[in-house]
């Protein structure tokens, strides 16, 4: 059986290329997709600061919520306890009496309290950050022994000093004796340089730089009532076992961690955050996935279908069903393996260069790096080999089933089963589409996530549904060209009597607008608003002050306090953990510090107002969400890890680009290991005022709002461009490849039409009408799932029904997907039938 | 058995060379000389290779000679290229071929009216009406290949090349896929073209049986004319054959 398989692959070794091609690109794809996920899985910090320590008691990383739920089931009763853990932003701090506590352990050699606050390094040329914009982690000296840190040049910190890696002082061009300037929630201090440290081996830790103080320096630098962490170095050959059980005893709740572990006690600024990578990658595989799947499946069926009338010839010569099922199964096995020896390491080219352009926009960290696994490439392989069989049996079931004498006549008339069964796969995909847009909240942050599956299951209906609705959807642009001449008429007669071959072609047209548009007009519609919201926003400001850095709060209260100054608005920017029925989950927020004048920053308060201390707003959406009314005691963990009830005094609706709750910016301060404002809006009428600001503190930028408001994500939107790249390359490939495997079975039709008397010209004409019918036909299908999913997503946002979010952006995707169309469409014929030559009569 | 006064040859070979691609090797057409007259019923014959096939494309321009010349209905086909090619031979040849060669995509109607259609010209529909009728698919206009018989498909083609009103059909084994009683009404619809409507028929076929129907057969071997029968039957197409392979 197998070598029968392999003769049929190399007989028709050009009517399997196309198929070929659309395994290969799929293996590709598929592993490409999953080596990022599972890179970004498993990636490790890539260093530790704790190296040299036996164990560190970690300070709070993490928001830890417990909830019990009692079940009465036939008179028992059961607990169920449930734990869920979300990550904070920042550090939280232990006890300061641990470290004599710790020390008198037997075993123990020292025990080193380690702060860990991030600090904004400058110097006269400018901020200073480590490789790959790495942020600048403040310590006291005596952390410096946990990696360890060895002195290059100069000596140790005293106060007024500072020692800084020797990556930072290469960066920044500082020798001992320089003056530094470091910011934190603090203050900006002012150190002068003492030493040049480096750990063994190298410059600086990778993702970190690190900036060494005076010990005694550290809590007035920092903040931080504690440290952030307590590291315990043991005695040479003290019992491990023992002194870490005893470590654990004098620790109480705090974790003590050990080995690979320890890394995770570091501050987690200063840790590579995969978190955001991890749902890019998600989401990518979900897309290239689905676009694989896809156009695989409509590959395999088209060249599957080609072949009915060869797979009926075998029935009639004696082969069983069971063995033309074997005969496909094989086929699709060989031809699945052949395609991933040239498709996994394309995958693994795939991946190495999304992750380097990610790694440029910023989208994943700049440590990322894509690890080849084996395991992975396999199961992509054996993705793609699946999905070629599943399909491949699927469109042959047909001509496997029938009797053997009626065998060659079903080939010729277009079998027209299974229309109940299509009709049912499309009436559960679209009303899985209908009940996502309808449920779930798409203004959330799942919102481009759940339109994408809605375009995706939609897609999947077309594709059930495809020859029907090719047949409605083509009348009109057929009955145009059934007008236009000889050759528009074939044209209209042969697309709607090939109903099927012309759906096989245009729903790869269908997938590709379809895919793309939502993806490219929801993204451009989030950054939009976000950038009106902004504006909004800040339309009551009269000039916006921002340091290369940020600013410590009390020098924003000294900007907002100037003369001449009549309102005033700093923000600190920080993350949240709100407990969503027992689970935590993390929301963007804002610490606001108002005075003067109120609408300075117009957040577009619905209800209630901006209160003081003891109170927060939230968005309308989010309150909506977790259930909350004006007045409400709301429990709310801090950057840190610190649980504060604050009382919901305003809803607010201009939260895009912004934050979803605004919190007193003095409690976010203290929490917030950065805690610094990030920009002061201020309303004066007064010119001087900007004079003055420069004067005082010529470090900071001040500059008119209306010269300002431009913010929005750009990370994310050069992500989503990238991944519609990706995906419109793969999709521009599957329609160019349809439309190939589609010209490349026709030559017979076409030397039919030839010895009825056409012109190869003529032949030309019919395939170009046909091309018009089909994309004409492919790009309504395609606007309308697009506008099924765009329209609701568009009211979701902001309540505003737009069918066109961007009419550029619209237009250019409608254009490019139908000259694809028309070129991949005309392409072909001209190749298998040039305008010179004779008609073919061979193979017949 | 009937003889016609023909008039003059309405396609004329001669000393007609065709190489196989590849060059090498005897050719399929090695000189080959021949002439068919207007309105006549013409067999050709020979053995398996012997260039039968090939001398009916380059005679209906569907192959073009290495030498030699060939004229059809009048036009020195040498001198033209397509689309000039297609173009005359829509207007003056119907094709019957074993494999029908009709449009899947189209129903019976439709593809009756193909070539004019193709052709620019308004389709003369009472005529194709009347040919249908004459081929006795009165009724199946609007079928679709697909749902007809072979010996039904194979009338569908003779009445498309019928429905232009060709000056000569070229058949190339056109009951080669059916079965006795299919064949010989085709036979006979071919032996009315040439009877009623002044058609010449050249028709190529390995069957003694069919070439019987014909006015005169045309022996081929090696790529030559070797042997010429008029009035043939079976019986004698048969022993002529029989020689014709032999030597």
């Amino acid at each position: 059986m197998i070598r029968l398989a392999i003769g049929t692959l190399r007989r028709h070794r050009g009517a399997y290329l196309g198929t070929f091609l659309a395994a290969l690109l799929a293996a590709a794809l598929l592993a490409g997709a999953g080596l990022l996920l599972f890179s970004v899985l498993t990636a490790t910090p890539p260093a530790d600061r704790f190296a040299n320590a036996t164990a560190v008691v970690s300070g709070a990383r993490e928001v830890t919520l417990t909830t019990t739920k009692e079940k009465h089931k036939k008179g028992k009763t059961k607990t169920k306890t449930k734990t869920k853990t979300e990550r904070l932003s920042g550090a939280g701090t232990l006890p300061a009496d641990l470290v004599p506590r710790l020390a008198e352990l037997t075993g123990v050699a020292r025990v080193v309290p380690d702060t860990a606050f991030p600090v904004e390094l400058t110097t006269a040329a400018g901020p200073v950050r480590g490789a790959d914009g790495a942020p600048v982690i403040g310590h006291g000296w005596s952390s410096a022994a946990l990696t360890p840190y060895r002195l290059r040049a100069g000596h140790e910190p005293a106060a007024g000093e500072a020692v800084v890696d020797a990556d930072l002082a290469a960066r920044g061009g500082l020798t001992v004796g320089d003056e530094v300037r470091i910011t934190t929630r603090t203050g900006v201090h002012r150190l002068r340089l003492a030493g040049v440290a480096a750990p063994a081996g190298r410059d600086a830790l990778p993702a970190q730089g690190a900036l060494f103080l005076a010990d005694g320096a550290v809590t007035r630098v920092s903040g931080l009532a504690g440290p952030t962490a307590v590291a315990v170095l043991a005695q040479p050959g003290a019992d491990q076992a023992a002194l870490l059980a005893a470590v654990r005893a004098g620790a109480g709740d705090a974790p003590v961690l050990t080995d690979a572990d320890r890394v995770q006690a570091d501050l987690p600024g200063a840790l590579p955050d995969y978190i955001g990578a991890i749902s890019v990658f998600g989401f990518t595989i979900g897309i290239t996935a689905f676009a694989a799947i896809f156009v695989l499946t409509g590959t395999v069926a088209l060249g599957v279908r080609q072949r009915l009338r060869e797979l009926a010839l075998l029935r009639t010569i004696g082969a069983t069903p069971r063995q033309l099922r074997r005969l496909l199964g094989m086929e699709s096995l060989v031809l699945a393996a052949v395609a991933a020896m040239p498709g996994l390491p394309l995958g693994v080219l795939v991946a190495h260069l999304v992750a380097a352009r990610f790694r440029h926009l910023g989208v994943v960290p700049a440590q990322f790096s894509v690890r080849v696994n084996p395991v992975v490439l396999l199961l992509a392989g054996c993705a793609g080999a699946l999905v070629t069989l599943v399909a491949a049996r699927f469109a042959g079931r047909r001509a496997v089933r029938v009797a053997p004498a009626q065998a060659l006549v079903e080939t010729v008339v277009a079998p027209r089963g299974g229309v109940a069964a299509r009709a049912a796969v499309a009436l559960v995909a679209a009303a899985g589409a209908v009940a996502v847009l309808t449920f779930v909240p798409l203004g959330g942050p799942f919102g481009m996530g759940m339109t994408f599956i809605s375009s995706a299951l939609l897609l999947c209906a077309v594709a059930a549904l495809g020859p029907l609705l090719v047949r409605l959807v083509a009348a009109v642009p057929g009955r145009l060209s059934a007008g236009t001449g000889a050759a528009g008429w074939l044209a209209a007669a042969t697309t709607r009597t090939e109903v099927r071959r012309t759906a096989a072609v245009a729903v790869p047209l269908v997938l590709m607008f379809a895919i793309n548009a939502p993806l490219l007009l929801n993204g451009e519609l989030t950054a939009r608003l976000a950038e009106e919201q902004q504006a909004a926003r800040l339309a009551g400001a009269t000039t916006l002050v921002t340091g290369a850095a940020g600013l410590p709060l009390d020098t924003a209260a000294r900007v907002a306090a100037l003369p001449g100054v009549t309102g005033a608005v700093a923000t600190v920017p920080t993350r949240v953990v709100l407990a969503q029925e027992g689970k935590p989950q993390d929301h963007a927020a804002q610490g606001l510090l108002r005075t003067g004048s109120d609408g300075v920053l117009d957040l577009a308060v619905e209800d209630g107002a901006l209160g003081g201390d003891g109170t927060f707003a939230a968005s309308a959406d989010l309150a909506a969400a977790y259930g909350w009314r004006l007045g409400d005691e709301v429990p709310i963990w801090l950057a840190d890890g610190e649980r504060v009830v604050l009382r919901l005094s305003a809803l607010f609706t201009r939260h895009r680009g912004f934050g979803e709750l605004t919190l007193p910016a003095a409690l976010v301060a203290a929490h917030d290991p950065r805690g610094l404002v990030s920009t002061v809006a201020l309303r004066h009428s007064d010119g001087a005022v900007s004079e003055r600001i420069g004067q005082r503190w010529p470090e900071l930028r001040v500059v008119p709002t209306a010269a300002a408001t431009r913010t929005g994500d750009g990370n994310q939107q050069g992500a989503w461009e990238l991944l519609v790249v990706v995906s419109l390359g793969f999709t521009a490939i599957a329609v160019v490849n349809t439309f190939a495997i589609s010209a490349a079975a026709r030559r017979r039709e076409f030397a039919d039409l030839r010895l009825a008397g056409a012109t190869a010209g003529q032949v030309h004409r019919l395939v170009d009408r046909e091309a018009v019918i089909t994309v004409v036909a492919g790009l309504a299908l395609g606007v309308a799932v697009t506008s099924a999913v765009v329209v609701p997503f568009s009211v979701a946002q902001d309540g505003v029904f737009r069918l066109v979010v961007a009419p550029a952006t619209y237009l250019v995707l409608l254009a490019g997907v139908a000259g694809l169309g028309l070129v991949a469409g005309a392409l072909p014929v001209r190749l298998v039938l040039p305008r010179r030559g004779l008609p073919a009569l061979g193979d017949r | 058995m009937r003889i016609h006064g023909a008039g003059g040859p309405v396609v004329e070979l001669v000393e007609v060379v065709r190489r196989y691609a590849g060059g090498s090797g005897a050719p399929a057409l090695a000189g080959v000389t021949v002439a068919f007259a207007a309105g006549t019923f013409s067999a050709v014959m020979g053995p398996s290779g012997s260039g039968k096939s090939t001398l009916l494309q380059c005679a209906a321009g569907l192959d073009r000679p290495d030498g030699g010349r060939v004229r059809l209905a009048g036009q020195e086909l040498g001198t033209l290229r397509e689309p000039k090619l297609t173009q005359a031979r829509r207007r003056r040849v119907g094709f019957v071929f074993q494999s029908y060669n009709l449009m899947d995509s189209l129903s019976v109607w439709q593809n009756v009216l193909l070539p004019q259609r193709l052709a620019g010209t308004r389709p003369d529909r009472a005529w194709a009406r009347e040919v249908l009728h004459r081929v006795g698919l009165a009724g199946r206009e609007n079928d679709r290949p697909g749902q007809l018989s072979g010996g039904q498909r194979q009338r569908v083609a003779l009445a498309r090349a019928l429905a232009a009103r060709p000056e000569v059909i070229f058949a190339d084994e056109p009951t080669g896929a059916l079965d006795l009683g299919a064949g010989r009404e085709v036979l006979g619809l071919l032996r009315e073209a040439v009877d009623d409507l002044r058609t010449a028929v050249v028709m190529v076929t390995h069957d003694p049986a069919a070439a019987a129907w014909a006015d005169r057969v045309v022996f081929l071997a090696d790529g030559r004319v070797v042997s010429e029968l008029a009035d043939p039957t079976a019986e004698t197409v048969a022993a002529r054959m029989t020689a014709v392979t032999a030597a």
